[in-house]
């Protein structure tokens, strides 16, 4: 069984529902990122765990234990959990040695044992000297570490984390990255993580599930949702992709404009109208001259070409006013203006259901 | 990094009940504030709308409306507190901009010299103007007439008159209009000028079609408090319109409560009042609701100087008068006053000796002052605490309905709410005139909405998440308002102290009508001395008044354990 789980969550807020139906599993030990862009309802998923709100229907179980429900709810401070808060929420009028035995006084803990845990935390995120700070006399980074440790001190059985990088600059946010799943490796606690960042999702999550609008869209690990999107949400949001529309043949292609029939290797087709295909963009090969295949292939016009040191990123316009972004060596230097042929492998083109 | 974590797990210690007071702290309070506010302004409304023997009718109204000597003081009223709002608004922008947009010298002493002002009774003030300018005693009248050698009786300027009472009111509301245009000039980013110039405007050009109309909402509002103010106030009138054989309408309302007393009535004419206060209230937050374009907005650059040059000895004369007329004058012929006898040469403790061991009654006033102001401050800053804290976290559902209701009392003028308390608790039931309960009462309704709104401010101050982090590590909600919340508000919490305190031992309005012999307060005190002509008394209470005020507001600043502390803010 699993250890969290949430069944048939909803949460309205005002009318509008946040979250609908919403049921998930987690394993013990498991990291799951929540993915999806703001708006898209995983901060207030992460909110009903953590009890600070209730849920209007569904329930949520931590090891077989329900702890919400509609008018029943744990408090959060019965919960055994811990989070780290986008605003790091570190308390200015405390040290950063007081910030992180916070909680373990709270548990009452001998005072030479808090203060043991407490340094050795400290030591593991590199801010012994750091401990008689004030929070407001630290750089972002270093207020991240301090909440990363007030958090990890408690050994909660459950951790939840909100956005917790996106106040962080590029580099600081990447290095930060790899040390939450270095930390979770080493701990193994069962962690949930909201971001809208994929690059974040990707490095540290086993299990992403991608929001929209308040439902899940896809859950899988890092490879199956880059690889085998189900939805044109998924194919668009994780990594950039082409999609393109046509008509099922009721076999394994797609007829689109321009003469251009994609077969695909994968998908599920919908039926009628408009089947969308994703090929991303680096699948995607670009010739002067016609590959030597039947399908998969259509002519179009360079719009533009940027050289970006590794390659070259093109965007190539088909003769019904349609763009393709595609992905060239740095070599291969084709004007604006020029006529190229583009070859889509049906290896890569992936049939999306809606 | 390859230190573990010891294994032992550490559990939650789970109490065995948990007590929610929470719902029952919400329906409290609740029932506080109806008590409050709405209940004072039911019995008004009942009272004005019943005869003797409480059967309805709209005599009072009629009479109201009929009655030249009623409808009279509404006029005058109104045009008094216009020219007050016009004459603040006048003498407080060009103040405001030469302190905040100029190199002139001494802008941080201009400012500290208007809060003075701002701290001052105004019936202080006008009591001050009446030593320095009645017609035959005053002393600028007397220098002047030294100086001349006018005739005995004739006068230079006399403060019994409409605009002497303009004057004397303007100079305790232009503060008002001086901060908010102070402020929000401070706010307008350079860039916006820098833009302007670019562009090819002269220095002028953009002070008039930018930088003016960007603080215009910040005058209007300003105006409309000063307004407001003048139209309330029943001390600076009551003090000079009388004596100049006029009233107002605040001491109109004040003067049916003499003998014989006509309540009914002067519940009537309480109601328009209320109403013109809550309507230009919705035009203040009119004129300042139309965010983005006025005092606030990102805060780019340092504002842009304006170098003065050859127009500086014109600012500073100006500053210099401004500040003169409205502080050092006043406070120097309070000083002077509390510190000479007429007939007697030098300086003399006479009037100190009096007040403080002569005269029984200052003794319980202020004692009573004292002990009002400390229940006040204490008990509304609680209740307020209170109240802003169920709204900004809106632990339980209708939490915002008691914003509304704290900030309600805003909009109830002094001497209305005087009237209210006093139909409300004068009954046989429950007689509460004659006690300091019924001051404790008006004075928590009076301060209640600056005090919440100060809270309101400082919890939007903290971060949710700064309690939600002490929740989820194990904290309950009270434990985590007593380790987190609570020492994160100190300073707020101390200057709304203050700020109560401050309020209350200087309300006069409401306090004229529900003081008794028993219940006297220093700032009663001051009026009845006034009426006598004992000036040197007056000017050692007001100075004490000043003392404790200015004291009070120091400590609130200053005093590192209780607020001005070195606490390290995030971001």
């Amino acid at each position: 069984m699993a250890f969290l789980e949430l069944n048939a969550l909803s949460k309205r807020y005002a009318g509008a529902a946040v979250v609908k139906d919403l049921s998930l599993s987690v394993e013990k030990g498991q990291l799951v990122c929540l993915l999806g862009p703001s708006g898209c309802g995983k901060t207030t998923t992460l909110r009903l765990i953590a009890g600070f709100i209730e849920p209007d229907a569904g329930e949520i179980r931590v090891g077989g234990r329900r702890i919400s429900a509609p008018g029943q709810s744990d408090p959060p401070e019965r919960r055994n959990m811990s989070m780290i808060f986008q605003s790091y929420a570190l308390w200015p009028h405390m040290t950063v040695f007081d910030n992180v035995a916070y909680g373990l006084k709270l548990r009452g803990l001998a005072k030479s044992e808090a203060q043991q845990r407490a340094e050795t935390i400290l030591a593991a995120t590199k801010l012994l000297q750091l401990a008689q700070r004030y929070p407001g006399e630290l750089s972002g980074g270093q207020q991240q570490r301090v909440s990363l440790a007030r958090a990890l001190v408690v050994e909660p059985e459950t951790l939840l984390l909100d956005e917790p990088l996106s106040n962080l600059d590029a580099n600081l946010r990447e290095e930060m990255r790899f040390e939450i799943r270095r930390l979770h490796d080493k701990y193994r606690y069962t962690t949930v993580y909201v971001t809208h960042d994929q690059a974040e999702a990707m490095t540290a999550a086993d299990l992403i599930v991608v929001m929209n609008q308040g439902v899940i869209e896809q859950a899988g690990s890092p490879e199956e949702i880059y690889q085998r999107p189900r939805t044109e949400f998924v194919a668009r949001f994780i990594g950039g992709t082409n999609v393109l529309r046509g008509r099922w043949d009721g076999a394994d292609a797609v007829a689109c404009g321009n003469g251009l029939v994609l077969r695909c290797g994968s998908g599920e087709f919908e039926t009628g109208e408009g089947t969308a295909v994703s090929v991303r963009h680096h699948d995607i090969r670009i010739s002067r001259g016609r590959p030597e295949t039947e399908t998969n292939i259509v002519q179009g016009t360079v719009a533009r070409q940027i050289y970006l040191g590794s390659h070259r990123d093109y965007l190539v316009s088909l003769p019904d006013g349609e763009s393709v972004r595609a992905v060239a060596p740095a070599g291969l230097s084709i004007p604006p203006g020029d006529s190229v042929w583009l070859h889509l492998p049906p290896e890569h083109c992936r049939a999306l259901a809606h | 990094m390859s230190v573990a974590l010891p294994d032992a797990p550490v559990s939650i210690a789970r109490p065995q009940f948990r007590l929610d007071l929470l719902r029952p702290a919400f329906y409290a309070l609740a029932a506080v504030l109806v008590v409050l506010v709405v209940l004072p302004l039911g019995w008004l409304g009942y009272y004005s709308l019943v005869d003797k023997d409480g059967q309805f009718t709209l005599a009072n109204f009629i009479t109201l409306v009929s009655d030249n000597t009623l409808r009279k003081p509404f006029g005058v009223a109104v045009g008094m507190a216009l020219a007050v709002g016009a004459l603040s608004c006048a003498v407080a922008t060009p103040l405001a901009w030469l302190v905040a947009r100029t190199d002139m010298p001494g802008r941080r002493a201009v400012r500290a010299l208007v809060m003075a002002s701002f701290v001052t009774p105004p019936f202080l003030g006008a009591i001050a103007w009446e030593i320095l300018a009645a017609p035959n005693s005053g002393l600028l009248n007397v220098f002047w007439r030294q100086l001349t050698g006018a005739e005995p009786y004739d006068a230079l300027v006399n403060i019994y008159s409409f605009a002497g009472l303009v004057f004397a009111i303007s100079c305790y509301t232009f503060p008002y209009v001086f901060t908010l245009v102070a402020n929000g000039l401070d706010r307008v980013p350079s860039d916006l000028e820098d833009a302007s110039s670019i562009l090819g405007a002269r220095g002028w050009t953009t002070l008039r079609t930018i930088t003016l109309p960007l603080v215009l909402p910040a005058m209007l509002a300003g105006s409309l408090i000063a307004v407001l103010q003048a139209l309330t106030m029943f001390g600076s009138p009551a003090i000079l319109a009388l004596p100049a054989g006029f009233h107002v309408i605040t001491t109109k309302i004040w003067s049916l409560f003499q003998y014989p007393p006509k309540p009914g009535l002067a519940a009537a004419a309480s109601l328009p009042l209320l109403l013109i206060t809550v309507l230009l209230l919705q035009g203040k937050a009119w004129v300042l609701g139309r965010k983005g374009y006025t005092v606030l907005g990102g805060k780019s650059g340092e504002p842009r100087v304006t170098r003065l040059k050859g127009w500086m000895p014109l600012a500073l004369a100006f500053a210099f008068l401004v500040l003169s007329l409205t502080v050092l004058l006043p406070y120097a012929a309070l000083a002077r006053t509390a510190l000479t006898k007429s007939g007697e040469a030098g300086l003399t403790l006479h009037h100190f000796h009096f007040v403080f061991f002569e005269f029984s009654a200052t003794r319980l006033a202020m004692w009573n002052t004292m002990l009002l102001g400390f229940s006040t401050a204490t008990i509304g800053t609680g209740l307020a605490l209170l109240a802003a804290y169920m709204v900004a976290r809106k632990p339980v559902r209708g939490a915002p309905w008691l914003g509304m209701l704290a900030t309600a009392p805003v909009a109830i003028p002094g001497i209305v709410l005087g009237v209210g308390l006093f139909l409300t608790y004068s009954h046989p039931q429950l007689m509460l005139y004659g006690t300091l309960w019924i001051l404790l009462i008006a004075f928590l309704t009076i301060e209640m909405p600056a005090g919440y709104q100060q809270m309101a401010a400082a919890f939007h101050g903290i971060h949710p998440e700064l309690e939600e982090a002490s929740r989820i590590l194990g904290a309950s909600r009270l434990k985590t308002l007593r380790l987190i919340t609570a020492p994160l508000l100190r300073t707020s919490v101390v200057a709304t102290w203050c700020f109560v305190f401050i309020g209350t031992i200087r309300e006069l309005s409401a306090t004229i009508l529900l003081t008794t012999a028993n219940t006297k307060l220093v700032s009663v005190i001051i009026y009845d001395l006034n009426e006598s002509g004992d000036m040197g008394a007056i000017s050692v209470l007001g100075l004490m008044l000043l003392a404790v005020s200015f004291a009070v507001v120091l400590l609130a600043t200053r005093l590192p354990l209780l607020g001005g502390s070195r606490l390290p803010t995030l971001r």
